[in-house]
């Protein structure tokens, strides 16, 4: 079985004065070398193959030649504009994977990216995914369960267990990329890389929009001087608002409260 | 069998040029950089004279990633507020074949190492070399790493690893190490738009300017330089290593100073610093050279001294590119001859002493300590400038007085005696030939 490590190539060099990255300043980000190495370490207890994937122009070949240096098994190159669609870049991706059991990604890139591809990716092969992993305890066992944290929003943390198919996104700070042997490093410069011209076009999502309640129709305040009716509209002395008790079974109150609210025009 | 035929310690320019020399004789090399890529670790202070690439790459100057060509080549004596200015234009340095040119390192060594890699030598950078490696007869037949299972055997090492050579030493070959021989050479580099130095400098589309200073190190045995690039320009000193440490002084202060002073203040300013660098120069020349052979190992660019620091003549470059030349060549001879003991590895030495590398420094052995000699260093700038000040300074009605009297009085004013100026002068033309 394949495990595919999808890495991108990215300028180290902070801001760009140029339009064409200097190819000198450019690797791949800590995220995506614990991605690595996380490949890896799973391929040395199995019988798999680590197949290491970028999206990019020629010098892009780079980091494919680094990643082979340190132990990927075959490297494939997708020729594509860097610009492109995050979803067509994991169209992509997965067409030049075959059914692979675990897709490697890096939680960031070094360019701030927007970190959507794994999700793309999972959602083409149509597998699971956990993303942002910040925590893994590989069995000895390859082909068993394992147990992740996950970050969530707010400092929460989720403990999950992997097993099957999943796309798996990590931070740089879960493992430490393996340095390269000398021998390995001469060889892979002299490693076939696969090149495949991308093709395909955008992935189909629905649209989504911020929400926006719909507007309300209210009348105009009363009063014959302006004071009266700034008075009308800011006072809070009495009541003008919606306040109602009612006294329901609660599928009733429900139905209620929420007729009441597309009512007020909170709801569409 | 060897996991090479040449291995190559540094993708300077000393070391891409042996790689180059080597790969075209169909030898397999390895060419090894201890930083991300080849110049990204290298810095230098004036001017890369790039004519000995005409043997090695015939019409370098179409792709080599040249800044500009200098067509102005000022030296400036600075006291501490006046100062001389000697100056030459030509514009024909500024076409083929050239002459000078400025480059930035990073690309200029990176083009080179990519010269190298095309002619078949494999680069690898990232990788730090430790140490020799060594056979039953302690001959050297390999490097050490720092890479994972990173020992790698070769016929033959050259080692242009840079000043300090921790190879060199390890070989036994640097007897001694005299902090009188080093200097510590500064830099920043100050970003301007193009109009403007071409505006301040007087110079035109990439015609480029360099100018050498003397005095203006705030005390410090030294020198001073400015050169412009596109659109920066570097201003820096040269600090005698024994001499800085004594009088504890901060390089960035004594640049500073430099750049406070009147002359050149008004060249640097608006400047901002985009870069500051720092790296020892080995400055002495032929008395602190190394032996350069050993039974498989060749020394080569500043890693054998190679550099020259002569006064109007300060060359580094130049010196590298021609000695990794000749030692990818000698190597290479040497292995088809099938014998790589330092006697059949002498022809680098002997290559070196026919041509420009060993006749410069012989020519020139003295004069690199008597530019950093006490009296030249801080007596010379207040005389020079002191009799041009007095030459040029109308003091009607009273009527101009004898130049040979200007001289006398500033000199005896400078603390000059006429046997010290005398043995100075005569030491001077022996030495510059």
């Amino acid at each position: 079985m394949t495990i595919a490590v999808c890495i991108k190539w990215v300028n180290y060099s902070g801001p760009v004065e140029s339009d064409t990255p200097d190819e000198r300043f450019a690797g791949f980000s800590f995220a995506d070398q614990a991605a690595l190495e996380w490949a890896l370490r799973i391929a040395e207890n199995s019988s798999d193959e680590v197949l290491v994937l970028t999206a990019g122009p020629v010098g892009a070949e780079a980091v494919l030649r680094d990643a082979l240096s340190r132990g990927a098994h075959r490297a494939v190159r997708i020729d594509i504009d860097l610009t492109s669609d995050s979803s067509v870049i994991a169209r992509n991706l997965v067409g030049a994977m075959s059914q692979p059991r675990m897709v490697w990604c890096g939680d960031y890139s070094n360019d701030r990216g927007s970190g959507s591809v794994p999700s793309f990716i999972a959602a083409d092969l149509n597998i699971d995914q956990a993303l942002g992993l910040v925590a893994l305890e590989l069995p000895e066992n390859a082909n068993a369960s394992f147990a992740a944290v996950r970050r969530l929003d707010g400092g929460r943390r989720e403990q999950l267990l992997i097993s099957g198919s999943a796309v798996l996104s990590v931070e740089g700070s879960t493992v430490r990329l393996r340095r390269a042997s000398l021998k390995n490093t001469m060889s892979a410069s002299k490693q076939e890389i696969q090149v495949i011209t991308a093709t395909g076009g955008r992935m189909d999502t629905p649209a989504l929009r911020p929400y926006r309640p719909r507007p309300r129709v209210t009348l105009a305040p009363i009063g014959l001087t302006a004071l009266e009716r700034v008075k009308h509209i800011t006072d809070t002395s009495s009541s003008k608002g919606h306040g109602e008790t009612v006294h329901a079974e609660p599928s009733a109150a429900a139905t209620l409260i929420l007729e009441s609210l597309r009512k007020w025009g909170y709801l569409p | 069998m060897t996991d090479a035929d040449i291995i190559v310690v540094g993708a300077g320019p000393a070391g891409s040029c042996a790689a180059i020399a080597a790969a075209r004789s169909g030898k397999r090399v390895v060419l090894i950089e201890r930083g991300p890529f080849p110049g990204s670790k290298n810095m230098y202070g004036g001017v890369i004279y790039p004519r000995i690439l005409d043997e090695l790459i015939p019409h370098w100057f179409e792709t080599a990633p040249i800044q500009r060509w200098v067509v102005r080549r000022s030296t400036m004596v600075l006291s501490d507020t006046g100062a001389l200015n000697i100056d030459y234009r030509s514009n024909a340095w500024g076409q083929a074949p050239y002459n000078g040119a400025t480059a930035y390192r990073p690309d200029f060594d990176n083009w080179l190492a990519q010269q190298a890699v095309a002619a078949g030598a494999d680069l690898i950078c990232s990788t730090t070399v430790t140490g020799l490696l060594r056979d039953d007869q302690g001959r050297v037949c390999g490097v050490s790493t720092d890479r994972p299972d990173g020992d790698l055997t070769a016929s033959v090492v050259i080692a242009c690893d840079g000043v300090n050579s921790f190879l060199a030493k390890q070989a036994g070959l640097y007897p001694t190490a005299d902090a009188d021989n080093y200097t510590l050479g500064v830099k920043e580099t100050l970003s301007l738009s193009k109009h403007i130095i071409d505006e301040r400098f007087g110079v035109r589309d990439n015609q480029g300017v360099d100018i050498e200073i003397l005095g203006g190190t705030s005390g410090v045995n030294g020198g001073g330089f400015i050169y412009t690039n596109l659109d920066t320009i570097a201003v820096g000193v040269v600090l005698k290593l024994s001499k800085l440490s004594a009088q504890k002084k901060r390089p960035e202060d004594i640049i500073a100073e430099l750049k406070r002073h009147p002359a050149i203040a008004p060249l640097v300013e608006g400047g901002q610093v985009v870069e500051y660098s720092a790296h020892l120069i080995p400055e002495a020349g032929l008395e602190m050279m190394p032996k350069m052979v050993a039974d498989g190992l060749l020394i080569a660019g500043d890693a054998a001294a190679l550099c020259l620091a002569a006064g109007i003549w300060l060359e580094g470059v130049n010196f590298a590119m021609a000695s990794g030349m000749y030692a990818g060549q000698s190597a290479s001879a040497a292995i088809n001859a099938n014998n790589v003991s330092a006697n059949s590895l002498k022809s680098y030495t002997d290559r070196l002493n026919k041509t420009f590398v060993l006749q410069d420094h012989k020519k020139l052995r003295k004069i690199p300590h008597l530019v950093l000699s006490d009296r030249i260093q801080h007596k010379y700038p207040a005389f020079v400038t002191g009799v041009v000040e007095r030459m040029f300074r109308v003091d009607n009605p009273t009527p101009k007085p004898g130049v040979r009297r200007i001289v006398s009085q500033e000199r005896k004013k400078a603390g000059i005696k006429l046997s010290e100026l005398v043995r100075d002068a005569l030491t001077g033309l022996k030495g510059f030939g």
